[in-house]
């Protein structure tokens, strides 16, 4: 491989590493937005989305869907309804009656939260990795020594996808105005006329439902599944959310595909290698916040008193 | 005057085992056996306690669980033949998890319970907090699995292992890939005890034979994601990549290879033994090669152990079933030798064990208290299963 293919190759690793990243990370982003609140439980939400998906698959694989594309797609959209509806109902259960706590509690009940679901996906499964298996090949394009399988192109353009939906979503609806008003002054929205109640049970909806998606593009493309999957990519796309500046959804998104580059680049790069590239990754990530400690689209807030 | 009595409470058990052990052979292998015994079950003069030390929680739960029921077996037939010194052979189990603290916990656990010896140590990095602890307290261990060089280094003198270690699969390794007609080699291990241990002797065996390391590379616990360490492969032009961590992520390092477009050989070392492998790897996991302790599968003498452990838990036993087995037999047969529980003798006699009989290898153990002969064999996962190589 030359190094213009090893870069490019890279490239397109980073990107479709940075979009899962991202998709995580709009999440622990929208949540942190409308409610102050670090959702530590959404990592399992993306673990759950993932075995979910996997036994609507499963299901779907003996009837006239099958395990191809289309049976993905209809558990895709499935997983992501009932996902998401776990989140709603999640945080209709534990974080609604804490919302006028203080922000320790409701940090401590998500870390419960997190708790639960691992552990009974833990028991439901006995603790071992199931294979996701799929109708999917190792079929694929290359571009001199390039390789990109048909999988891989088509994951990247759903990601990108839903990413946009999101942003449309969030700029062009009523329900998305409701969103940003009321990250910024909750009571200020109620006094309007805003449902508050509704457009947070939303927020959760939207937020686990893409972590959902998430999850079962990894089983896809990964091919098995792990209670404990979603603790790796749960930090790194809490930190991605930070650095592009947490609350803002633009930042989720570029924060993530900022870390999914630079996690490929420094594997590659001699004397850093895959040993040392979380180091290097999160070196220029805290290089980043000393800059700029908003995130690279953080705006400055000023206190209210 | 004890002496004595142990020696009349010994020939008692050698004529039990002559009329129990020949008079009802198959016994043990009945599925309801604590019933069925009930009536004709040995009398014992009080039981010596061993603690099992493996994971059956986490990721390597599986193999855990696996020489667990392998003991088990072993130790309903040496009760059915009439216990250890007349006593009757019991089990107390503590978790490892295949995670460093609770190791630590779980010796604590065993030790604090007064046992009579240790089994198990399946992860080596898991493995060797134990040593120190059971050393310190005196209790021989009998290490069935783990067979990382740090065990021999950190080996007090109470450890006993009758896995071969890892240099003896680091031969086995360059062996296999010499075969292939592979020159470049990538190395991939996941940084912990057992892994890094065997990537670095297998290097160096393969630097002093005089072939070349285009890659030495690892990738960290929990991660999905190898695109980019598949890229660098790739383009470092190896022909061959040994992986000498678990199964789990290296099915899917095998499947992203693949995915990635590397065709070269792919060879995974004893963790990865497990079927389960080629399962999550499916189509990529064909014509994977592996560097396997000793599978009972392909053992002509451990078939009755097969049937015993099919009828017993239903399933097949895993890769490190037979070994499990044998250590417990060979502990039983050491306590028997030393005619005691008490740590020293007990401990002399595992030492002086010579050319022990069991259904992986004859055991001898060098000085460090190491196997004297490897045990290793090559298999090639073929049709989703693993097949042994000669």
């Amino acid at each position: 491989m030359s190094l213009q293919e090893i870069v490019i190759q890279q490239l397109f690793n980073g990107l479709l590493l940075g979009s899962f990243y991202g998709l995580v990370a709009l999440g622990y982003s929208m949540v942190y937005g409308i409610i102050r609140l670090l959702n530590f439980a959404h990592a399992d939400i993306y673990m759950v989305g993932g075995f979910c998906s996997l036994s609507l698959l499963t299901f779907f694989g003996g009837t006239f869907l099958g395990k191809g594309w289309l049976g993905i797609i209809v558990s895709m959209l499935i997983t992501m309804i009932v996902v998401g509806l776990l989140g709603v109902i999640i945080e209709r259960v534990a974080y609604k009656p804490l919302r006028e706590a203080p922000r320790l509690s409701l940090l401590i009940t998500a870390l419960g939260v997190s708790m639960v679901l691992y552990n009974s996906v833990m028991v439901i499964t006995a603790g071992e990795y199931r294979a996701y298996g799929t109708g999917l090949g190792y079929d694929g394009f290359s571009i001199g020594s390039v390789f990109i399988t048909h999988t891989q192109a088509i994951l990247i353009l759903a990601a990108v996808a839903l990413m946009l939906v999101l942003h449309l979503f969030i700029t062009r609806t009523m329900y998305g105005k409701a969103m940003r008003a009321i990250s910024m002054d909750r009571d200020c929205c109620r006094l309007m006329g805003v449902n508050v109640n509704k457009i947070i049970a939303l927020t959760f909806f939207v937020g686990s439902a893409l972590a959902a998606s998430a999850g079962m593009m990894a089983g896809v493309y990964y091919g098995s599944l792990h209670f404990y999957m979603g603790f790796t990519i749960g930090i790194k796309a809490f930190t991605a959310a930070v650095i592009g500046g947490i609350g803002i959804i633009p930042g989720a998104m570029l924060g993530g595909l900022l870390l999914g580059l630079l996690e490929s680049f420094g594997t590659q790069i001699p004397l850093i290698g895959s040993a040392w590239k979380d180091v290097f990754s999160f070196t220029i990530l805290i290089f980043i916040l000393i800059f700029k400690p908003t995130g690279l689209l953080g705006k400055k807030e000023s206190e209210r008193m | 005057m004890a002496k004595r009595l142990w020696i009349l409470a010994f020939v008692v058990v050698l004529i039990a085992s002559g009329v129990f052990g020949c008079g009802q052979p198959a016994a043990p292998s009945q599925g309801e056996d604590e019933e069925a015994g009930g009536a004709e079950a040995p009398q014992f003069d009080g039981e010596i306690l061993v603690g099992i030390m493996v994971p059956v929680t986490g990721s390597e739960a599986t193999y855990g669980q696996d020489m667990e029921n392998a003991m088990k077996i072993a130790a309903d037939e040496i009760n059915a033949a009439g216990g250890i010194l007349g006593k009757e052979l019991k089990f107390t189990l503590g978790d490892d998890g295949c995670d460093p603290q609770m190791c630590t916990a779980a010796a604590s656990k065993l030790v604090s319970s007064e046992v009579v010896a240790v089994l198990g140590g399946y992860c080596s990095g898991a493995t060797i907090p134990a040593l120190k602890i059971y050393g310190d307290a005196k209790v021989p261990f009998i290490i069935t699995a783990a067979n990382s060089t740090e065990l021999i280094k950190e080996n007090p003198g109470w450890a006993f292992m009758i896995n071969s270690p890892g240099y003896h699969q680091a031969d086995a390794a360059a062996d296999c890939f010499e075969k292939l007609g592979v020159s470049k080699l990538a190395f991939v291990h996941q940084g912990d005890g057992f892994s890094e241990n065997l990537a670095e002797l297998t290097r160096d065996e393969w630097l002093s034979r005089g072939h070349e390391v285009v890659a030495y590379d690892v990738v960290n616990k929990g991660e999905q994601d190898f695109s980019s360490l598949v890229t660098k492969i790739r383009s470092s032009g190896a022909e061959g990549v040994y992986w000498t961590a678990y199964h789990a992520d290296g099915a899917m390092l095998i499947m992203q290879l693949r995915q990635g477009g590397y065709t070269g050989e792919i060879t995974v070392a004893d963790g990865s033994s497990s079927v389960q492998l080629l399962e999550i790897a499916g189509a990529a996991g064909e014509g994977v090669y592996c560097t396997s302790p000793p599978v009972v599968d392909y053992l002509p003498a451990a078939q009755k152990f097969i049937s015993t452990y099919n009828a017993k838990y239903n399933q097949e036993p895993g890769p490190y079933a037979g070994l499990a087995y044998d250590g417990t037999h060979l502990l039983a047969d050491a306590i028997e030798r030393a005619g005691s529980t008490d740590p020293d003798a007990i401990r002399d006699a595992l030492a002086a064990t010579d050319k022990f009989e069991t259904l992986c290898a004859t055991v001898t153990f060098t000085p460090e208290n190491v196997l004297e002969e490897s045990n290793f064999m090559i298999l090639k996962g073929e049709g989703g299963k693993w097949v042994l190589v000669e």
